[in-house]
């Protein structure tokens, strides 16, 4: 376990500091009228004052006043006030300006206790006598907790002003450079030996028609330019530490392989040739790469990946070289990590619609690839082959059915919408129409979603320009076998089309691109060290979709893009620059500010039984760490304030009633319960 | 007299999550900004909303932890009830924006919402939060969850009775009051002004607003929630429970007829959720959604069409040409029913609710001098790396001031705007680095503790 | 109308987590629904906290029914719903030991804007209350003469 700073000091802020004689002062409000008008205020205050350490019991038109507030300071300066009662409307309307008003009389904030006698007392009753009674119940009680209440600090750590950023795609570099336009520092890792992931293998994106890797690469120019972001290619993460704010990583990096001034020279001496990932498979590439012409950095790297031994000899020059793989590893200290691990395109199964069977079947980022290694000209010529019918089929690997579809190995089928194909695949339609007038496309789709600003405009412009549309229904996906008749053409999608009656049709293609879907890209490693959750999506889990839609349920870790769910780079970016937003948040004050509401631990009465532990639903929020107690080796609960979410569950949990909830002690609601069920001071109360 | 001047770091205009957000995530670093609302209480079309998709969280349970955050975040500045009439550059490159406060007739500092003058006032209006199903009186809280919890008064229905003014505890009611004058400067600006639901006459085949159980999905909001008029689902002539009833889907959106090709993006949603929480209310009402794609796309969006389904919702792809209604002023739906051979058919309903679209409100050129794209939304030239970005540099865009979006993709947006807008103000700030509240290396600001 | 004991009136005790059932009852006061006075309500993070004994310490402090009103699987806190329910669960047969009618405590999720349930739960726990009177009775009587059915 690391130390927690602070947390030390938090943890012997416990009861009762100093023995200073507690003297209260209890305050209840009329609400012009809202609480006076059905309790007896006047009769509370002088129930009040009757009780033990109650030594100003006031009145006033309206406690939150500046007027009201003046007394509660001058009581505090004055008379020696050192716990504050206040009874007026509910707290979350005003319990913060109390705890202003005592903190600025030079008290500290927690030596406030406000009570809702107007939502939950003079508004919900009408009984005069009886909602007097009441009042002084329920203020009795708040008095009982004020004896209780011992001064509390909000829990500061110090918080590094440097993020990691894991990824170096579109949301990972977002995430970086608006993090780093913040003024903070940042860590930028991508587990491949070069930037932009799979933007970098598209070309005309959607809504603009912007060459994707210009975009790409001005967004890498900015990152690469960035004084305050360091780059580390070919690394993971391998290890991680501490909590929110101070988070010590290890990052584990692949070596380049190859020193930059010869790596071009031993890229052409390279003969080792393996599948070319940036065209999923389609071609082969040298070990010895760059990712595509104009890749960032520039410089050529050792695919290791592909040599397991980590060995590679080549001839330069008639000069035998042998290279090597030597990792390193690399410490850092940040108070953030941003999770933009992206996503990888949906594998179809051999023979799902022909995938992997029959030649003519490709996947979309295949096609994309496909098409921009096709010959320019009025004919679309696919592996030389010219191509006059081309189907598209919507939904590969995304809405799949249970007992339609076959499930992925996690037993789970993709039963989510990927969001992103149907706007991809009318673009790409839509391209294909213009460059090659006399093509015949086939669309068969189960829904169009072309739900984005710009979007629609594809699926009008597709439907005016002789995009043939087919519709199937979800439980009945279509079929693609080899044609019978290969003359018409090699293949054909068999499908009940719901535009035309339900009627069987048969459509002949040429080439069928499968509109493939978005899986996460798996990161198991990463789940396991940094203890964020995925969901059954497999996507990792946000904290909520609308509360806190870009933070995982573990402090200072945050998600960015692909990595949450299927978005498009536009959502992507957005999305990493809300992450960045979060971490300029957490960390641009130097310090994170927790709430004091954590449990703590009383070490006289621990036992060492770990129940807590076993009980504590947060990573490391509560630990049993030997330590000498009386010359003695015990094991004790220890908690640690950063990791605590204060929801109370260990003090229910102990055995020995060693642990509590600062701010909200068991004893504190014992007290306030025998403050309601004990008699009420004598007060005569009209009528 | 020179109007007050408020100096901060961000304008953010609109109170709705969008803005209330940004508003965070801006103050949430430190810096200075001013909220301005044009309505008298922050919290948007979201405060209106039931309950929530995918998670079917209550609304409200959402959204007041938030307008609350904002009210007591003691570096955000709230200014409700307020118009922007002008926004220039100043010499040294900040943005002034002229800003009337108009009155309230009620003094906020010392009005505690008691409602004693709600309960004098004799004057009973249409309420909108309600869409007019409910009732408000000439002086009132805008609604029971509002921020700031404070009554004012609709002066053009009052009639000047002086009742409010006799019966309030604090004497806050002022008929003097006068709009106020405001200037706020600010280094960025962030543009939340959402948007506006499909007006309820804007297509003549649907009824143009004229027929009584033909209802746009924001009443139904209401109906659904449980601080709705009713508080229970009821068909607005006659008071019955519906047994029958159907959402026409696209109403406003994908409709070249009404100069809106785009798609609204959240109405197949909210459809298949009131649709299930009709399902809960009136476990025996049948449910029909008429079509033409259902775009169930987000996370876990799916998943909740799926389930719709399994819960007995009916879903047709069908093209609604008209809408009528008989003597019991029951809708009749005239419907292409595509899955059936494109057969026209008609359908009795006892209530048919339009699953109404977004569109632009208002015109920004004019005051922001920001460019709008063909949809009319604030245009965003680099929509796809910085897709908060507008044309004019220092003013930002979020949520659905760019073009529809649903409250997950607002919040989401809204923090990007707020990463824009920060990044903008470390960069063009007073000292050349980070606006009026800069944090520098190794400084450690003290936080209030409120 | 003087002075006079309170003590014929039978007490219940609310507790209401800060995100569900308190902000809840605000929303009550909010709407100027009328409900009974013997009603107490008291904040918590989340009920998770209290040990089983401190729920029969309320009842032998003169406690005659304990309202738990959580915010349900909206719970902002990991297994706090289930972690709640598990304890309530095991308070029952502590109950049955003493006597003490298991019907005076009730776990129910409500919402912010959950004002009817709200109202439903204290209208039902007062009908409870006056069937089965005060808790003290049934203590002192102990567990052969009493025997919840529920």
């Amino acid at each position: 376990m690391p130390e927690k700073h602070d947390s030390k000091a938090a943890a012997k802020a416990k009861s009762s500091p100093k023995e200073e004689e507690v003297r209260i002062g209890a305050y209840t409000c009329y609400c012009g009228g809202n609480i006076s008008d059905v309790v007896y205020c006047e009769k509370v205050a002088e129930a009040l004052a009757k009780l033990p350490n109650v030594v100003v019991s006031r009145t006033d038109m309206s406690m939150c006043s500046d007027a009201g507030q003046a007394k509660i300071e001058e009581d505090i300066r004055e008379h020696g006030v050192n716990r504050v009662v206040v009874g007026a409307c509910a707290p979350s309307l005003h319990e913060q300006t109390f705890r202003g008003t005592v903190q600025r009389a030079g008290l500290n904030p927690f030596f406030y206790h406000h009570v809702g006698l107007r939502e939950q007392d003079s508004w919900v009753h009408h009984d005069r006598v009886a909602a007097t009674k009441k009042a002084i119940r329920l203020m009795s009680a708040g008095i009982a907790k004020a004896r209780l209440l011992e001064p509390l600090e909000h829990i500061r750590l110090s918080a590094e002003k440097h993020a990691l950023v894991i990824g170096g795609g579109i949301a990972g570099l977002r995430a970086a450079r608006d993090i780093s336009r913040r003024g903070l520092k940042v860590t930028l890792i991508e587990r491949s030996p070069f930037l932009g992931g799979h933007m970098a293998q598209l070309e005309s994106i959607f809504p603009t028609e912007e060459d994707a890797r210009t975009v790409l690469h001005g967004l890498i120019e900015e990152v690469a330019a960035d004084p305050n972001i360091t780059l580390y290619t070919s690394s993971e993460l391998t290890g991680v530490r501490g909590y929110v704010g101070d988070y010590q990583v290890q990052i584990t990096q692949q070596s380049r392989g190859v020193d930059e001034d010869v790596a071009e020279e031993a890229m052409a001496a390279c003969t080792l040739e393996v599948p070319d990932d940036y065209n999923y498979g389609l071609t082969q590439r040298k070990v010895i790469y760059k990712a595509y012409p104009g890749c960032y950095p520039p410089t050529p790297a050792v695919d290791w990946k592909n040599i397991p031994d980590g060995k590679l000899e080549l001839k330069m020059n008639g000069k035998k070289i042998k290279l090597e793989n030597k990792p390193k590893t690399i410490d850092v200290k940040v108070g953030a990590i941003v999770i933009a691990t992206g996503f990888t395109p949906y594998e179809p199964r051999k023979g799902e619609y022909g995938y992997g069977e029959l030649p003519e079947v490709v996947t979309m980022p295949q096609f994309i690839r496909l098409l921009a290694m096709a010959p320019k000209g009025e004919e679309l010529v696919i592996n030389e082959k010219p191509v006059r019918n081309i189907g598209f089929i919507h939904c590969v690997g995304s809405r799949q059915i249970d007992d339609v579809h076959e499930p992925q190995p996690d037993g789970e089928v993709n039963n989510y919408c990927s969001r992103v194909c149907c706007t991809a695949t009318l673009h790409l339609a839509n391209d294909l129409r213009h460059r090659f007038p006399d093509l015949n496309i086939f669309d068969v789709y189960e829904d169009i979603r072309t739900y984005g600003r710009g979007h629609e405009d594809y699926y009008i412009e597709a439907s005016e320009n002789r995009v043939v549309f087919l519709r199937f229904h979800g439980e009945e996906p279509p079929e693609v076998v080899a044609s019978p008749d290969d003359d018409v053409s090699p293949v054909q999608i068999k499908l009940k089309d719901y535009l035309t009656w339900g009627e069987e049709v048969e459509v002949p293609a040429d080439l069928i691109v499968l509109a493939v879907g978005i899986m996460p890209n798996p990161v198991d490693d990463l789940i396991n060290l940094l203890k964020v959750s995925p969901g059954t999506d497999r996507f990792l889990l946000e904290v909520h979709p609308k509360l806190r839609p870009v933070e995982t349920a573990v402090p200072g870790i945050v998600l960015a893009g692909t990595a949450q769910g299927p978005m498009t780079i536009q959502e992507s970016c957005a999305a990493a620059s809300a992450a960045a937003a979060k971490v300029s948040v957490l960390l641009s004050q130097g310090l994170v500010e927790l709430e004091p509401y954590v449990a703590r631990v009383d070490l006289d009465l621990c036992k060492g039984s770990g129940e807590c532990v076993e009980v504590c639903a947060y990573e490391d929020a509560i630990t049993l760490e030997s330590m000498t107690i009386g010359g003695k080796e015990v094991k004790r609960a220890v908690v640690s304030p950063a990791n605590c979410a204060g929801c109370g569950a260990c003090v229910s949990a102990c055995p020995n009633r060693a642990i509590d909830l600062q701010g909200w002690t068991l004893g504190q609601y014992q007290s306030m319960i025998e403050a309601i069920v004990a008699e009420i001071p004598a007060v005569e109360i009209e009528s | 007299m020179a109007p007050r001047t408020i100096k901060v770091d961000a304008l953010v205009v609109g109170g709705g999550i969008a803005g209330m957000q940004s508003a965070l995530d801006l103050a949430d670093q430190g810096y200075q900004v001013a909220l301005v609302e044009k309505q008298p209480s922050i919290g948007g079309k979201m405060i209106e909303l039931s309950k929530v998709f995918p998670t079917l969280d209550c609304c409200s349970c959402i959204t007041t932890p938030k307008m609350s955050a904002v009210a007591h975040n003691s570096n955000i500045q709230l200014f409700t009830y307020c118009d922007i009439q002008s926004v220039d550059k100043q010499g040294d490159g900040r943005f002034v924006a002229q800003v009337i406060q108009k009155p309230r007739y009620v003094d906020i500092e010392t009005c505690t919402a008691c409602r004693q003058c709600e309960y004098a006032c004799p004057i009973d209006l249409p309420h909108p939060f309600d869409q007019n199903l409910g009732v408000h009186r000439a002086i009132y809280v805008p609604f029971s969850t509002a921020v700031p919890q404070k009554a004012l008064i609709d002066i053009d229905n009052c009639i000047l009775c002086g009742k409010c003014e006799r019966v309030c505890p604090v004497g806050c009611v002022d008929f003097t009051q006068q709009p106020e004058e405001l200037a706020i400067e600010a280094t960025a600006i962030v543009l939340a002004t959402g948007f506006e639901i499909t007006p309820t006459d804007a297509k003549a085949e649907y009824g143009g607003g004229k027929l009584l159980n033909v209802v746009n999905a924001l009443t139904v909001e209401r109906l659904l929630a449980p601080t709705g008029p009713y508080g229970h689902v009821l068909r607005p002539s006659d008071g019955k429970e519906p047994d029958s009833i159907a959402y026409i889907q696209c109403a406003g959106s994908r409709d070249k007829s009404l100069g809106v090709e785009y798609c609204s993006r959240i109405c197949c949603m909210y459809a298949i959720k009131q649709s299930m929480l009709i399902s809960g209310a009136l476990p025996l009402a049948d449910i029909a959604i008429y079509y033409m794609d259902i775009r169930t796309f987000g996370k876990g969006y799916d998943q909740f069409y799926q389930t719709a389904k399994a819960m007995g919702v009916q879903f047709i792809k069908g093209k609604v040409a008209k809408i009528t209604e008989d003597e019991n002023q029951n809708p009749i739906v005239r419907v292409e029913l595509i899955d059936e051979g494109s057969q026209v058919v008609e359908r009795q309903h006892d209530m048919v609710v339009l699953s109404v679209g977004m569109v632009s409100k208002y015109d920004p050129r004019t005051i922001y001098d920001v460019n709008v794209a063909g949809d009319g939304f604030v245009d965003t030239p680099l929509t796809n790396v910085s897709p908060c970005v507008t044309s004019r540099p220092g003013v930002f865009v979020s949520g659905s001031a760019a073009g529809p979006m649903d409250i997950v993709d607002s919040i989401v947006m809204a923090g990007a705007a707020a990463a824009e807008a920060a990044a903008y103000i470390q960069a063009t700030g007073p000292n050349g680095h980070g606006g009026g509240r800069s944090i520098a290396a190794g400084e450690e600001k003290e936080l209030a503790h409120a | 109308m003087g002075q006079e004991s309170n003590a014929g009136e039978p007490k219940v005790l609310i507790l209401a987590t800060l995100s569900g059932g308190y902000a809840g009852a605000d929303s009550v006061g909010q709407a100027h629904a009328e409900y009974a006075t013997n009603t107490y309500i008291l904040p918590v993070v989340c009920p998770a906290m209290f040990p089983e004994e401190f729920y029969i310490e309320s009842f032998e402090r003169g406690i005659d029914a304990i309202l738990v009103m959580f915010s349900g699987t909206d719970c902002p806190y990991k297994g706090g719903a289930e972690r709640t329910a598990q304890i309530i669960n095991k308070v029952y047969p502590m109950m049955k030991e003493r006597g003490i009618d298991t019907r005076r405590l009730r776990l129910v999720a409500i919402c912010t804007v959950c004002t009817k349930p709200f109202l439903k739960e204290v209208t039902q726990v007062n009908e409870l209350l006056d069937e089965i009177g005060h808790v003290a009775a049934e203590i002192a009587a102990g567990p052969s003469v009493q025997a919840p059915a529920s």
